[in-house]
């Protein structure tokens, strides 16, 4: 089956759509309507250079130019991932860019050698696209679940200290908080997993789909991403709060109160 | 037991006890006074880590305390605060949840013990079915009694422990702390029942004295 085109024209066309969330916004004053128009420009704009990347990137299939685009895809999820958190940057990149590495090389080449059995494990059509859809995902793990973890510990400090008064070990005063934080980070996905198929139809799969590929096809490579992408989310999570720890805590159990953004301190 | 030698502590730049000494021997029952503020909560603190004084030093058991040695020393206290925060579970699962840590290991939370506990201390056994955050204040000061009490701990800080409890109340929980000999308390209570036999000691954080 033969994917229909969109010219460029055309596509231009379903930026008209636009106009519906632009009028709400003027009717309902939501004053979104700059940041709206400025995502909307980012999103063309980035996927059009990326387009242009990926085109050179899939042509050109060398092992090291794609490790390194890997790294720099590495590098951006885990900005994004702790940007908006209330601990320093410079406290947390290092323990969430191993823990993202661990947990997205781990699946990646899992799937490349066992799962799809490649002749080059590197081939970028499967490295990068693959990478991409477990970085995402455990971007947004990560967000929710170190920014619930450090919360609700500095929430419940009564609580934690407690748990050490008692005479717990720092992982066992810790659990608690770890168990409701990673709970949290996989819901999403779990509710995904759950709906797929009867509810949406997942970006991957529409992908494969409009391709050409047959929907068997599609849905062989959904199965596997999806159970990579919880795979990758959790172990990320984990690794992430584990590695966090080391820094954030003194050596008796006690939150730092330096590792966050003052901003964020009275939180 | 546990000596604090010549303890500096600030918050900030705002100095809470300036050179404290303080030595409390095995099976003394230890009242600190003091007007809110004068670091009475910061004496139990430092004892469990929680904060660390600027100067001076405390000793457990003859052991400087330490970023290593205080998770020992966390191990043989039971520390029961005013505001006691005992998370949203239900409260068999709590005291579970205690029993399985690792320090409690060798003890044996029986069901018949948890039951005499709660009614030594006038807790219904229905309380080990509710939420925690359903209880009172009351009720959640004397179940943190009970899951101290099953600790069997040598060394109890009890910090504002009665606060809550009606007058009968607050004697049966000052009798069963200093009826035991077997046992080292430090104490911070307004309650005047904590003062009235001769078996506890007196001592004010504020002029760092012993009071007669």
């Amino acid at each position: 089956m033969e994917t229909i085109n969109i010219p460029i024209s055309s596509l231009a066309l379903s930026f008209l759509l636009l106009l519906i969330p632009i009028a709400i916004s003027l009717f309902l004053r939501l004053n979104i309507l700059r940041s709206l128009l400025y995502s909307v420009a980012r999103m063309a704009i980035q996927l059009i250079l990326i387009g242009f990347f990926l085109k050179y990137l899939f042509e050109y299939n060398n092992p090291v130019v794609n490790i390194l685009w890997l790294s720099v895809m590495l590098t951006t999820a885990v900005f994004s991932a702790i940007k908006s958190s209330t601990i320093k940057i410079s406290k947390i990149f290092l323990p969430v860019f191993i823990s993202f590495t661990i947990s997205t090389l781990t699946v990646i080449f899992y799937l490349n050698t066992v799962v799809i059995d490649l002749q080059n494990i590197f081939d970028a059509r499967y490295l990068i696209v693959l990478s991409g859809m477990l970085l995402g995902n455990s971007l947004r793990g990560n967000l929710v679940g170190i920014a619930a973890f450090y919360k609700n510990i500095r929430k419940d400090t009564k609580g934690y200290l407690y748990r050490l008064s008692l005479g717990a070990s720092e992982y066992e005063a810790l659990l608690p908080y770890m168990r409701q934080s990673i709970k949290l980070a996989l819901k999403p996905t779990l509710a995904a997993m759950a709906t797929m198929g009867v509810v949406a139809l997942p970006g991957m799969m529409t992908g494969v789909l409009l391709g050409g590929a047959s929907p068997a096809l599609a849905i062989k490579y959904q199965i596997m991403i999806m159970i990579a992408i919880t795979v990758s989310t959790i172990m990320s999570v984990v690794l992430t709060i584990l590695m966090t720890i080391r820094i954030c805590f003194d050596k008796s159990g006690i939150l730092k109160q330096n590792v966050f953004s003052s901003s964020n301190i009275h939180n | 037991m546990i000596r604090f030698e010549n303890i500096h502590l600030s918050f900030g730049r705002v100095p809470v006890i300036e050179n404290l000494s303080l030595k409390i021997k095995r099976g003394e029952k230890v009242v600190v006074l003091g007007r809110s503020g004068s670091g009475k909560t910061s004496l139990f603190s430092m004892i469990l880590g929680f904060v660390k004084p600027d100067k001076g030093r405390i000793l457990f058991d003859g052991t400087v305390l330490d970023d290593q040695s205080v998770w020992q020393v966390r191990k043989k206290i039971a520390y029961i605060d005013q505001d006691i925060s005992l998370g949203s579970i239900i409260t068999s699962e709590l005291i579970d949840s205690i029993s399985k840590l690792k320090v409690n290991s060798m003890l044996v939370f029986s069901k018949e013990r948890i039951h005499n506990l709660l009614e030594q201390f006038e807790l219904p056994l229905s309380i080990l079915d509710k939420y925690t955050q359903e209880l009172s204040g009351g009720e959640r000061q004397r179940l943190a009694i009970v899951i101290a009490a099953l600790l069997e701990r040598k060394v109890f800080l009890l910090d504002e422990v009665t606060s809550s409890l009606d007058k009968h109340l607050k004697e049966k929980v000052v009798d069963f702390f200093l009826q035991r000999d077997d046992i080292t308390c430090l104490i911070s209570s307004h309650d005047p029942q904590w003062y009235a036999g001769n078996s506890v000691k007196i001592f004010n954080v504020e002029d760092k004295k012993w009071k007669q």
